[in-house]
């Protein structure tokens, strides 16, 4: 009897451990151990990493062995740049929207709603948006550019390694935004009313009152938001597919791009899973990271 | 007997004699023709490259097929040769085919596929006489030929319309220098934005109008000693026709900045530019094929012709029928597509260029008087990741022609036969 109610939980924890194993654990094992196989000789070796890192087609490479002052730099360094641009805005941007709209706009639900509309876009589909978004003569951003006589931003930006970048980071903020300012908007509705209008009768700014009183109350929302963005910049490809395919010359390709390139242009997915598992290895910290910050 | 009854004798009796007459009837009856089993239908699962129109004028040759042989339907689905070339070789790994007849382009993912060992081989099933020279080459691996050709396109030259160089007493150029004249007219016409529409999408159609002058400058040789890899990119004699005819001109701004290539039609036949170099399926993009002219650049040789070719799976579960389909496609199939909008011409010798339609029978008559050698599509040929970055580099150069240099060092370093 005793052994049997100690199997007890083994018979219902079987059939989820079993859905995990066969489709989580097996792929990434096969996975990181195709990255090793040598499809030539059948033996394991690093000769895929080794390739991988010094490749120099420009539309594959990883790092850019010299650095001029625009891209292309580098897939991974392209991941990094779209962190260290698009976390930030994405996170202010939202969160001071958000604010905005919850303690200063009436009418707000409509504005939340028409931002939240960038989420629901496809990537894909976001990808080519972002691409007309920034062509010259029918897109927004050069023809606002021509308008007050920028000339040199007044192009199709995604045609030049100096803007095309850029262009697709700020078309991914348009993107995503939406979801941030849901987030920030859903957790300010947890804050009680009565500490603003107690900040308020203590002659609190509006400034004071977001950074001393909303800002703190949101840390987990922060970091939800910052945590999901940062996923989201790393593992970054559909719109980047959709919109430059990586160039012009390699300046926007990214790692999940490069992946793609070994295994659906390259037809090599021992390579393929090589960049597979360097892309975990450059997601694993950052989330590792942010998670011991949150628990601490 | 005399216990039976006598009206039940003669019933007896009676019904005796009608099985009797019945039995010698059908005894002597002529035998009546069996009636012919019909052929159970077949579904065949088609995947092409074509989407929107051009799906349409290929399901006349579908339609034409059935009529043919009402025991055969079609699923036709359309999938893009860049996503057939990543999902298809997985399915074929794991023995299974999303279709039992499959059409695409590219000639190096057919042979790539055809050395795994997932597709028929179809070097008796199909005659390589039938078609025109060179076009099985790219199919052709192992000395066998793994794939049939359907229609192919011509990527003739500058297409113009003829309304618009009348208004503006505009001429076919015959020489360079009439060529580089013909755009300095067009540059001074008012409203024109760049005599040269260029192309964009993902990258295919700057790829066209750079072969165009390799071919047509450096020779027809030239262009398949750069696919074989037995010139390189960065010789002397490629890096001519880029420094001295195709940079020079992209500087002096008589090309356009890439545009989306479907929306570059439109600009230019409402003339916001003059000339488009495009492929001959721009015949049934326009509201008047009739208006079309087009050029080869003076002194050309040859032109690039593409085919989509059509393979059969190994794990077709209907591969008889499917071969048999093949087959008619191959040839018969190619006049009908010919017949229709599609701007295609058979690769079928057999095929009257008479059945053609009619815009692209002058096209034809054209290409033949100029007596252009048709040449394998550079980049569909070489394949693999050095086709995007082709693409690429040429984007990057039509932005930034000074980084000419960088560009063709880029192409040598990485083409597939000198890699290395």
């Amino acid at each position: 009897m005793r052994l049997a109610r100690r199997l007890r939980p083994l018979v219902f924890l079987v059939p989820p451990f079993t859905l995990i194993a066969v489709f989580v654990i097996y792929p990434i094992l096969a996975t990181f151990y195709y990255s090793f196989y040598d499809k030539n000789t059948g033996l394991l070796s690093l000769d895929n990493y080794k390739e991988v890192l010094l490749s120099s087609n420009p539309l594959n490479i990883i790092i850019a062995r010299s650095f001029s002052h625009t891209p292309p730099w580098g897939a991974l360094v392209h991941n990094l740049v779209w962190v260290a641009l698009h976390v930030p805005i994405v996170t202010f941007l939202g969160l001071i929207i958000a604010y905005l709209l919850k303690y200063h706009v009436r009418g707000s639900t409509i504005i939340k709603a028409v931002l939240f509309l960038g989420i629901v876009i496809p990537p894909a589909v976001g990808g080519l948006i972002i691409r007309f978004m920034f062509e010259a003569d029918i897109g927004i951003v050069p023809i606002l550019f021509s308008y007050v006589g920028v000339e040199s931003l007044s192009k199709t930006w995604t045609l030049y390694p100096q803007t095309a970048l850029l262009a697709l980071i700020l078309g991914s903020v348009w993107l995503w935004l939406g979801f941030s300012v849901t987030v920030f908007a859903a957790a300010m509705e947890t804050i009680p009313r009565s500490h603003i209008e107690a900040a308020k009768v203590f002659g609190a700014s509006t400034w004071q009152i977001f950074y001393k009183i909303v800002a703190p109350q949101l840390k987990p929302a922060i970091t939800v938001v910052v945590v999901m963005t940062l996923l989201w910049d790393l593992k970054i490809f559909d719109i980047v597919y959709a919109s430059t395919g990586g160039g012009p010359g390699g300046s926007t390709t990214v790692l999940a791009l490069v992946m793609y390139n070994y295994f659906a242009r390259a037809l090599d997915y021992y390579k393929s899973a090589a960049v597979a598992v360097i892309l975990t290895l450059v997601v694993i910290p950052f989330i590792v990271l942010i998670i011991r910050r949150e628990r601490g | 007997m005399a216990g039976v009854p006598r009206n039940l004798l003669i019933a007896g009796i009676v019904v005796l004699i009608i099985l009797v007459i019945g039995a010698i009837f059908i005894a002597t009856r002529p035998p009546q023709p069996t009636p012919t089993p019909t052929p159970a239908t077949v579904k065949l699962k088609v995947i092409g490259p074509w989407a929107g129109a051009e799906a349409e004028y290929f399901n006349k040759v579908l339609e034409e097929y059935k009529r043919i042989k009402p025991n055969v339907e079609f699923e036709y689905s359309t999938v893009r040769a860049e996503d057939l070339a990543k999902t298809l070789p997985l399915q074929l790994d794991a023995r299974t085919t999303p279709a039992d007849i499959i059409i695409t382009p590219w000639g190096w993912f057919i042979v790539e596929m055809a050395k795994k060992g997932h597709i028929v081989d179809l070097t008796t099933v199909i005659n390589k006489d039938d078609y025109v020279a060179g076009v099985l080459d790219s199919v052709t691996w192992d000395g066998k030929i793994w794939a049939a050709p359907f229609t192919m396109w011509l990527k003739p030259g500058f297409w113009y319309r003829k309304s618009f160089f009348q208004a503006h007493g505009l001429s076919e150029p015959k020489t360079w220098d009439e060529f580089k004249s013909l755009l300095d007219k067009i540059k001074g016409i008012s409203g024109v934005k760049n005599p040269i529409v260029t192309g964009d999408g993902v990258g295919w159609p700057i790829s066209d109008v750079t072969e165009h002058f390799i071919i047509a400058i450096g020779g027809p040789q030239l262009q398949l000693d750069l696919i074989s890899g037995k010139v390189k990119f960065n010789d002397a004699r490629v890096k001519s026709v880029f420094e001295a005819y195709l940079v020079p001109l992209i500087k002096a701004g008589y090309f356009s900045e890439p545009i989306e290539w479907t929306k570059a039609v439109e600009l230019w036949w409402k003339g916001d530019y003059a000339l488009y170099f495009m492929g001959t399926w721009i015949t049934g993009m326009v509201e008047n094929p009739d208006d079309l002219g087009f050029f080869p650049l003076p002194g050309a040789k040859g032109v690039v012709g593409g085919t989509d070719y059509i393979f059969v799976p190994k794990y077709s579960a209907n591969l008889n029928v499917a071969l048999e389909f093949l087959k008619w496609l191959a040839t018969e199939g190619q006049v009908v597509h010919g017949s229709t909008k599609a701007g295609k011409i058979p690769t079928w010798v057999k095929a009257s260029p008479g059945a053609l339609w009619k815009p692209m029978q002058d096209v034809y008559r054209k290409v033949q008087d100029l007596k252009l050698a048709i040449l394998p599509d550079m980049d569909d040929t070489v394949g693999g990741d050095w086709q995007t970055l082709f693409w690429d580099q040429l984007k990057l150069l039509w932005v930034s022609p000074d980084k000419l240099g960088s560009v063709l060092d880029t192409l040598t370093r990485e083409h597939p036969a000198t890699k290395g």
